[in-house]
């Protein structure tokens, strides 16, 4: 990381002396201002519980946010799209890329039709549960009465599991969804434990967890924010922040000793692709690290030939294309940004996103499924 | 032409001498709630004969014509009507003519004089009582007849703003004066917020920049978008466009000096899609139409990788209008579309605020070709708040008041420096509306 000039530091301290550390966390002058400023809005709100003094507690603050801490851990939320999450170390905070990616999707479904009167999204990994709370506010937007939503996250952490409901409860006192029949649920569950294997794990493989509580079998949408993350990323891309602050669970997928030539970010996408096939899933949405692995899973995607059409999204999907699209793309890449995730579709998926030319492809296993899923064998 | 000769025209013909702006000056600031302009009362008696005539054309013959003019005067006609007999009864209801005091008034001062005289003989000690009662009951009867009845006349006459029914956006910005400059936009701003809560206008922070975050008396203001979101906030806010000059010593000044320095109010019209019509906004050929395509939309995307691997709190959004170069960059809030939705509203009123200026302009251009009349363009310094002498003027009503605290806390004394401002728009909205028509009437 480049070291912040004196000339930066000197300058942010006469403006007021507890900018200069909130800049080696926020790197430039508007952010530390930002920061600042909510901080202080903060602390008028909190004050009242505390005996501290305004300004020993703005002042513990900025030492926590200059040793790294997220400002959304002091907060305690994070927006995501339209909605404030509740955030508490140990879960991951959700992303601004990640609510831009849903919120279009969603943008793409509100008008489609030929929707199920019920339809089913299923968000794995869904930490805070900010996927199914953003899926579900942005749909109500378009009140379609002839939809009604159920929606379910899964997650293997408890913590997770834990916040992911107390966000429910507390995004819907703010906003009520008076008219809603939206149904939304969370589980803790492992998504990378194989299902025919050995089941003595803590906590069980998401499919027994299905089965057992008689969760329905097929589902229209699958989303999932996986860990992705490479272990020389993680050194190497996270900021000081993540890596001392977030949880290793929520970002590195574990080491899988028995394929050491793939990826070991790609670890979550082979399964999740299998749960897609497993419960049918008509539109798939999986966020990616880049451009590379979006371009690695959207190969495996195609390669178990069961979607009818497969893209790639910027970190802005809703923007005008970016003026130079990577030239070795087989895939459209659309937006601006980064590679951020990977869209795949098939069947009726097609129609209410409005990608018309289904193509009908036979849903039984093909030998190259097969193939294709025994090469990913856990 | 009427045949009575048009008082006003002639006025107008000469506005820029001294001695009339000084009488245009008294006017205004005697502006009470019973007062009329000159400029209007004279265009609503050109009226008033014009319809006289139009009526008996009428009476010789169909004329569609005129029979539609007549339409849109009548209302005029009415009101005058009313306005003179509200006039009339508070000059006969005066109990010093009840006494026969003699005095002089012409029939457009009237009304001024009578209500002065009134209240004067409440406040003499000399009046004797029975005198006394009387005057204090009928001048609460003949400041309300009166009050109503130029208030319609005034509104039938005046072209309405076309924005006036709308809420509204001031934006501050310091202007020439370094620092002090700044100091000086955040005590306008607590101005105008401080007026919003006396008044009951809704207000709220679109937009706050400033060197450290806090809002408090002596820190420097980069920019502020105060929204005011109640009907016709547009129309009463309007007169505060302009330049506000600041002369006083500043806090940094070791030396005692005093400094000059201004800092620049914008009013916009504020368009949400509650005020207006859904087809406003879809309408090529409003103002408040915005094609989206020609709207850059950059967010602060985290620098380098994004996604988990950082988690940073950039919420900033900038929208850039290409076609105008017009950019509008929100970072107030922490959620991003909520910055998002903020900076659209700043643009939209921006931009329906340029057209609108370019077709005032226009307009002007065209009538400072007949008449010469200032305009007053946003540019322009319009007020003066001087701290040693504790008074604030305003450069356009000539008004001065004394209690520059009071403006400065959104008092009264504000309500009145703003009331004379409005009431020397009012007469500038008339005198180009007659402008134009002497113009069409010099085409023909
Ligand atoms: C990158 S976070 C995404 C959280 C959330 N969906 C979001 O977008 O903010 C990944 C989540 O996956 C969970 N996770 C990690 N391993 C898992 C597994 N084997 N099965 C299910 N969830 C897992 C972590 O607990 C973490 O909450």
């Amino acid at each position: 990381m480049p070291r912040l000039s004196n000339g930066l530091l000197r300058h942010a301290y006469t403006i007021n002396p507890l900018l200069a550390p909130l800049l080696r966390s926020c790197r430039d002058l508007t952010s530390a201002q930002n920061e600042l400023r909510w901080l202080r809005e903060h602390v008028k709100l909190t004050q009242t519980s505390l005996n501290k003094s305004h300004g020993s507690l703005l002042r513990r603050f900025v030492c926590e946010r200059a040793s790294g801490k997220p400002l959304q851990y002091i907060l305690g939320t994070e927006y995501f799209g339209d909605l404030e999450i509740q955030c508490r170390p140990g879960v991951l905070i959700p992303r601004q890329d990640t609510a831009a990616s849903v919120t279009h999707l969603v943008h793409l479904l509100r008008r489609a039709e030929g929707l199920p009167s019920e339809l089913r999204v299923l968000d794995l990994c869904t930490g805070t549960g900010c996927i199914p709370l953003l899926f579900r506010h942005q749909f109500e937007k378009a009140r379609r009465e002839d939809v009604r939503l159920r929606l379910l996250g899964v997650d293997v952490s408890e913590k997770a599991v834990r916040l992911a409901h107390h966000n429910l409860k507390c995004v819907f006192q703010e906003h009520g969804y008076r008219d809603s029949k939206a149904v939304i649920e969370f589980m803790m569950g492992d998504v990378l434990i194989d299902p025919c294997g050995d089941q003595t794990f803590d906590p069980p493989s998401f499919k027994a967890v299905m089965d057992f509580l008689r969760k329905p079998q097929f589902w229209n949408i699958l989303i999932s924010n996986p860990p992705y993350i490479s272990p020389s990323a993680y050194w190497k891309t996270t900021t000081r922040s993540v890596r001392g602050f977030e949880p290793k669970l929520a970002l590195v997928p574990p080491a899988r000793e028995e394929k050491p030539g793939t990826e070991q970010g790609d670890t979550f996408y082979p399964r999740l692709l299998e749960i897609a096939y497993d419960v049918e899933a008509e539109i798939v949405l999986f966020e990616v690290a880049d451009l590379d692995q979006a371009l690695r899973v959207a190969r495996m995607a195609r390669d178990i030939k069961i979607f009818d059409g497969i893209e790639i999204w910027r970190d802005q999907p809703d923007q005008n294309d970016e003026d130079d699209p990577s030239p070795h793309c087989e895939f459209k890449v659309t937006g601006q940004g980064n590679g951020r995730s990977v869209l795949c579709w098939r069947g009726r998926g097609s129609k209410w996103l409005g990608k018309g030319g289904a193509k009908h492809i036979t849903s039984d296993r093909s030998p190259i499924r097969n193939a294709f899923f025994a090469t990913y064998k856990f | 032409m009427p045949p009575t000769p048009w008082v006003c025209r002639t006025c107008l013909l000469r506005i820029g001498k001294p001695a009339l702006r000084q009488f245009f000056r008294f006017q205004s600031t005697s502006s009470t709630p019973e007062s009329i302009p000159p400029a209007l009362l004279s265009r609503a008696r050109k009226i008033a004969d014009e319809h006289k005539e139009l009526t008996q054309k009428l009476a010789n013959g169909f004329d569609t014509r005129a029979a539609k003019i007549l339409g849109e005067y009548s209302p005029i006609v009415n009101a005058l009507k009313e306005w003179d007999k509200a006039n009339e009864v508070s000059r006969i209801r005066d109990p010093a003519v009840a006494l026969s005091v003699p005095y002089l008034n012409t029939r457009a001062e009237g009304h001024i004089k009578s209500l002065t005289e009134l209240t004067s003989l409440i406040h003499d000690h000399t009046t004797d009582p029975e005198l006394l009662a009387l005057a204090s009951d009928d001048l609460g009867l003949t400041r309300t007849l009166l009050a109503n009845a130029s208030q319609r006349l005034t509104t039938s006459v005046v072209p309405v703003h076309p924005f006036a029914h709308l809420p509204c956006l001031i934006e501050i910005r310091p202007g020439a004066g370094g620092s002090e400059a700044a100091i000086f936009a955040g005590d306008l701003l607590r101005m105008y917020q401080a007026f919003c809560n006396r008044n009951n206008f809704r207000s709220t922070l679109l937009k706050y920049e400033n060197a450290d975050g806090t809002s408090e008396a002596g820190v420097p203001l980069s920019e502020a978008v105060l929204e005011i979101d109640s009907e016709n906030a547009y129309g009463v806010f309007r007169c505060e466009a302009g330049v506000h000059r600041v002369q006083r010593v500043p806090a940094t000044e070791s030396k005692g000096r005093t400094h000059t320095s201004a800092a620049s109010v914008l009013v916009l019209p504020s368009l949400q899609e509650s005020a207006l019509g859904e087809e406003d906004f879809e309408n090529p050929e409003s103002d408040y139409y915005v094609d989206p395509k020609e709207v850059r939309v950059e967010i602060m995307r985290a620098r380098g990788a994004g996604g988990q691997h950082v988690n940073t709190t950039d919420s900033a959004v900038r929208l850039t209008h290409i076609p105008t170069n017009t950019v509008v960059s929100i970072q107030d809030s922490r959620s991003q579309p909520k910055n998002k939705e903020k900076a659209w509203r700043l643009l939209r009123s921006r931009l329906a605020q340029a057209r609108r200026e370019k077709r005032e302009e226009e307009a002007v251009a065209m009538r400072r070709s007949v008449v010469g009349v200032a305009k007053m363009g946003r540019g322009d310094k319009v007020r003066t708040y001087n701290w040693n002498q504790q008074r604030v003027t305003d450069h356009r009503s000539g008004t001065t008041v004394h209690d520059l605290d009071d403006v400065m806390e959104g008092g009264e004394t504000l309500d009145r420096v703003m009331e004379s401002v409005r009431s020397w728009l009012m007469e500038r909205d008339v005198e180009a509306l007659i402008a134009e028509e002497e113009a069409d009437e010099k085409k023909k």
